[in-house]
């Protein structure tokens, strides 16, 4: 405990001294930390899109034209019971051809001519979104294909492979973009802390032949890297905060559709910024302290 | 309390020492002397684990310091005091804060510290100079805050390297009379010193070393 208040008051004395390459490195930490939290705020607005349309997502199941009412009413209780299918809709031929009367509008004299309905009726089926992988709606739609009375199913194959492709690359790039962060973070606080021990070294050479431990000798440049990195990245969820209101406030002012469609980052994400900031300092000062030698 | 037994230590293959063999006593005053580059620095180094030797025992109280782990080191010098040969004060601390140092690397409550520094500063006469940095003291006045330094902790032992070296006579005599009262109250106190003047009549031990040897051992 006295060795912490020791420490304390040493490191605030460096980081007084120090205050230039202090500020610079806390400046240069924020701009990462800040960096990492626009990504964030974009990723999970991207997921939040991904996922709203993913709910959207529906098989279209055409029944044979001859089937009988009873093996389409044994069907239809198929999928209500079906554990991946979430939704059931069916739609009969005379519900299906007031669709289409619906949709071409004052051209549906073309249907008036036709003498029996030519549409088959069909089952709208609405997959659990925790199935949208390509392979496994790919799977379901074959299975589904080879039960009695089936004609046909369609589904957005193409773009659900594209959604997975866009929804895979955020995440990697959100791995790609953390790690890179994390180690400009780490090494702006190295080079920083690695400047102070070089500085003090005689400093630090007179402690080791008093007797001072590691830990004493290391304690004040780990607090001087918590202050940079804690600092800085408070610096940084206040930045990604603004930039989020300011560009929020803008977009729902040209699109106020959008306005229920933004996610936020919830608050307690900013409130990790800091001790993110501060645990990758703190790494980079154990790595440009070294290991003490007497 | 001091215990070099057929103690060998070479730099690049060119020997400092060759087997050397001696004791200082608990509570006694000594001297090691010798020309320059006889290996006077070396030795108080080896008793303070800033260098190893390459065969041999070294006992320091109840540390093997030969056999010493790194991790283990800071407990054998929190038990010994070292006057450097170049002071080693930090320019960035005053005189009070220098001495406190060596307290708060022990772990001492601050208003321990406070009094104990206090106490030595008075004691050594340079309590009016507490709050002054190194650099504006005279040599005389760095050399006894050195000291102050070392003896603030009530070590086992005071090393001293060429502790009257930079001084004139009368400073020299302040110096060596801060040692005698030192060794007084039961401290083991070892100089280093090529300054005949400064043993001679004490009726202490004195270490002749020349040629990777002790040459003679004398009471002065």
């Amino acid at each position: 405990m006295r060795i912490l208040r020791y420490s304390f008051q040493n490191a605030i004395k460096s980081i007084w001294r120090e205050k230039w390459l202090n500020l610079l490195a806390v400046l240069s930490v924020s701009i990462g930390l800040s960096i990492l939290g626009a990504f964030v705020i974009i990723t999970l607005n991207l997921d939040s899109v991904l996922h709203r349309w993913s709910k959207s997502f529906g098989m279209v199941v055409y029944m044979n034209r001859e089937l009988s009412r009873e093996r389409e009413d044994a069907l239809e209780k198929y999928f209500k019971q079906d554990a991946d299918v979430a939704g059931v809709k069916y739609i009969s031929k005379e519900q299906a051809l007031k669709e289409v009367r619906q949709v071409l509008g004052s051209n549906a004299l073309i249907v008036d001519g036709v003498e029996e309905n030519p549409l088959p009726s069909s089952f709208e089926l609405t997959l659990k979104s925790e199935l949208l992988e390509p392979a496994v709606v790919k799977n379901k739609a074959a299975q589904i294909k080879m039960m009695s009375g089936v004609e046909e199913i369609q589904y957005g194959e193409k773009w659900l492979s594209s959604l997975n492709t866009v929804s895979g690359a955020m995440k990697l790039g959100a791995v790609f973009l953390g790690f890179g962060i994390f180690t400009a973070v780490t090494f702006i606080t190295y080079s920083t802390i690695k400047i102070f021990f070089y500085r003090r070294r005689d400093e630090i050479e007179t402690l080791k032949l008093l007797g001072a431990t590691r830990s004493f000798i290391r304690i004040p440049f780990m607090i001087e890297a918590f202050f940079i990195g804690f600092i800085g990245g408070v610096i940084g969820a206040l930045a990604t905060y603004g930039a989020y209101s300011f560009a929020s406030l803008r977009i729902v002012e040209f699109m106020p559709a959008m306005k229920t469609n933004i996610a936020p980052m919830p608050l307690s994400a900013y409130a990790l910024i800091p001790f993110c900031g501060a645990v990758m300092s703190i790494i980079g000062s154990l790595v440009a302290v070294g290991k003490i030698k007497y | 309390m001091i215990m070099f037994d057929e103690v060998t230590k070479a730099y690049e293959k060119e020997h400092v020492f060759k087997n050397i063999s001696f004791s200082i006593g608990t509570g006694e005053l000594a001297f090691i002397t010798g020309p320059s580059g006889a290996g006077k620095t070396t030795l108080l180094k080896l008793i303070y684990g800033a260098e190893g030797p390459d065969s041999g025992q070294i006992v320091v109280g109840d540390w093997v310091v030969s056999k010493l782990k790194q991790k283990t080191i800071p407990s054998l010098r929190q038990n010994i005091g070292v006057v450097f040969q170049d002071f080693r004060l930090l320019s960035n601390k005053t005189v009070f804060d220098n001495v406190a140092l060596a307290l708060s690397i022990h772990g001492r409550h601050h208003h321990e510290i406070r009094e104990r520094v206090n106490a030595v500063l008075k004691e050594i006469k340079l309590i009016h100079k507490a709050n002054v940095f190194p650099q504006y003291l005279s040599g005389g006045e760095q050399q006894r805050a050195v000291i102050a330094r070392a003896m603030v902790s009530k070590p086992m032992i005071l090393l001293a390297d060429e502790p009257t070296g930079n001084l004139d006579p009368g400073n020299a005599d302040v110096v060596m009379n801060l040692f005698r009262d030192i060794n007084a109250r039961g401290t083991t106190v070892l100089i280093a010193t090529h300054n005949e003047g400064l043993y001679r009549g004490t009726g202490k031990r004195v270490f002749f070393i020349n040629n990777k040897y002790i040459e003679k051992e004398y009471t002065a």
